[in-house]
């Protein structure tokens, strides 16, 4: 499937100018609590959030007989049923990265339709506006790469040397991260990658006689591919009985985990080869 | 041993809020995300130099952690997911994850099996934690802490 289409889901559904003052269409009405839903599974949300803000959505605007069917890669909702104006939509949503920010606006703007039930077409551009918010600068997000990897770094038992170490290392790393996400490679390829340059590096600053624990180092560095994220959304959706989605986050994870294993070891391995002894 | 307390709490807020800042936390949501990692990392600390073992301090860890963030969820009106996601970073594995594949590649199998079963042990023990503090019923937080 083609990456374009998936991403123009606004340019695929078109929102319908209607009256203010008439009673909203069920196609808007759907669309607007499905694409609500979709940016939420993009960014994070686990699928009980999204169900639940889907359903307010459609129960403030009056509908009637809907459902809604929510995977972590998907979303299947129907409103009106029995009607003339039933409507239904399916949407494939990738796993994708994590976006906060978008999570908690979205939660005020379902709030809020919930609570005074605000117009579809002024909850339309609410929507729109949320779905263009900015990220954080990319040089902030790196330097936060490099504190975060120094932070846990020394957390894990490193010194203060090997902290800096990793801040150094890190920087480079979250904007590698950052890219390869960015170009919608497979996450193993930058897992794999990542978690190798992350060993090569330390490595060779050992290799340099530094005095330094390049274990602490790496394991400070690794810790922005570690599957924290999959692991409590997993958890969390199989808590609320979504059994199929919290399988598919936890499969997420341990491949993640073994992936940055495999990195690892891959270049451990390498650094035997070259030098005949182990580090 | 205060000392160090303070200083490892510091850190792992510095930590925890970079990585908030990483998933793009909303800017006024930084610190509470930052502390709610720090105190799970420093009960676990604490828990581990009182000599538990690595899971029971995981275990505990990842409870408060999760209440922590279910409480701030309705006093900042904000999911819970902003606060637990950065939060819980401190207490995932990774060392574990790192030592597996070490042990791995130098052919140790005793101690790779310890190692790997160190790293499961503490992943079910983060997913028990989430487990139990979501177990808390939602309206019970609502009551204690909702601002108004």
């Amino acid at each position: 499937m083609n990456s374009n289409f998936i991403n123009s889901s606004i340019e695929r559904t078109q929102f319908e100018p209607t009256n203010p003052t008439e009673a909203p269409t069920a196609k808007n009405v759907l669309t607007l609590a499905v694409e609500m839903g979709d940016l939420l599974l993009r960014n994070g949300g686990e699928i009980y959030r999204v169900e639940d803000t889907i359903l307010h959505v459609l129960e403030a605007y009056g509908m009637e007989n809907y459902d809604v069917y929510v995977l972590s890669n998907g979303i299947f909702a129907s409103a009106n049923e029995d009607r003339n104006d039933s409507c239904s939509i399916v949407r494939h949503v990738p796993l994708g990265s994590v976006n906060l920010d978008k999570i908690a606006a979205i939660n005020q703007l379902s709030r809020e339709i919930a609570q005074n039930k605000i117009p579809v077409k002024e909850a339309w551009d609410r929507f729109l506006e949320i779905k263009e918010m900015k990220m954080h600068p990319q040089m902030l997000m790196n330097l936060c790469g490099g504190i975060g990897s120094a932070g846990f770094c020394y957390l894990f038992g490193g010194s203060v040397l090997d902290s800096l170490i990793a801040f150094f290392i890190g920087i480079p790393l979250a904007f590698f991260l950052a890219y390869m996400s960015s170009k919608k490679t497979s996450k193993f390829i930058m897992h794999i990658l990542g978690s190798a340059y992350v060993t090569l590096l330390s490595l060779l600053v050992m290799y340099l006689s530094a005095p330094v624990h390049y274990d602490k180092i790496i394991i400070g560095c690794i810790m922005q591919m570690v599957p924290g994220i999959a692991l409590s959304t997993s958890i969390r959706d199989l808590f609320n009985g979504d059994y199929l989605s919290g399988a598919i986050h936890l499969l997420d994870a341990v491949l993640t985990a073994m992936c940055i294993a495999v990195g690892v070891g891959f270049m451990i391995a390498i650094y035997y080869f070259a030098t005949g002894v182990m580090p | 041993m205060i000392l160090t307390i303070i200083i490892q709490f510091v850190v792992a807020m510095i930590a925890t809020g970079a990585f908030a800042i990483i998933f793009n936390a909303p800017k006024s949501e930084w610190i509470p995300a930052a502390f709610t990692g720090a105190v799970g990392w420093i009960v676990f600390f604490v828990m581990k130099e009182f000599g538990n073992s690595n899971m029971f301090s995981c275990l505990i860890a990842t409870f408060f952690l999760t209440l922590i963030s279910r409480m701030l969820a309705p006093l900042r009106k904000c999911p819970v997911t902003v606060f637990l996601l950065p939060g819980i970073f401190p207490l995932v594995p990774g060392a574990g994850i790192y030592y597996t594949s070490y042990y791995f590649i130098m052919n140790d199998p005793k101690e790779f099996w310890a190692r790997g079963l160190d790293t499961f042990q503490e992943a079910g023990a983060i997913a028990l934690g989430i487990i139990f503090a979501l177990a808390i019923p939602k309206s019970l937080l609502k009551k204690v802490f909702r601002k108004n």
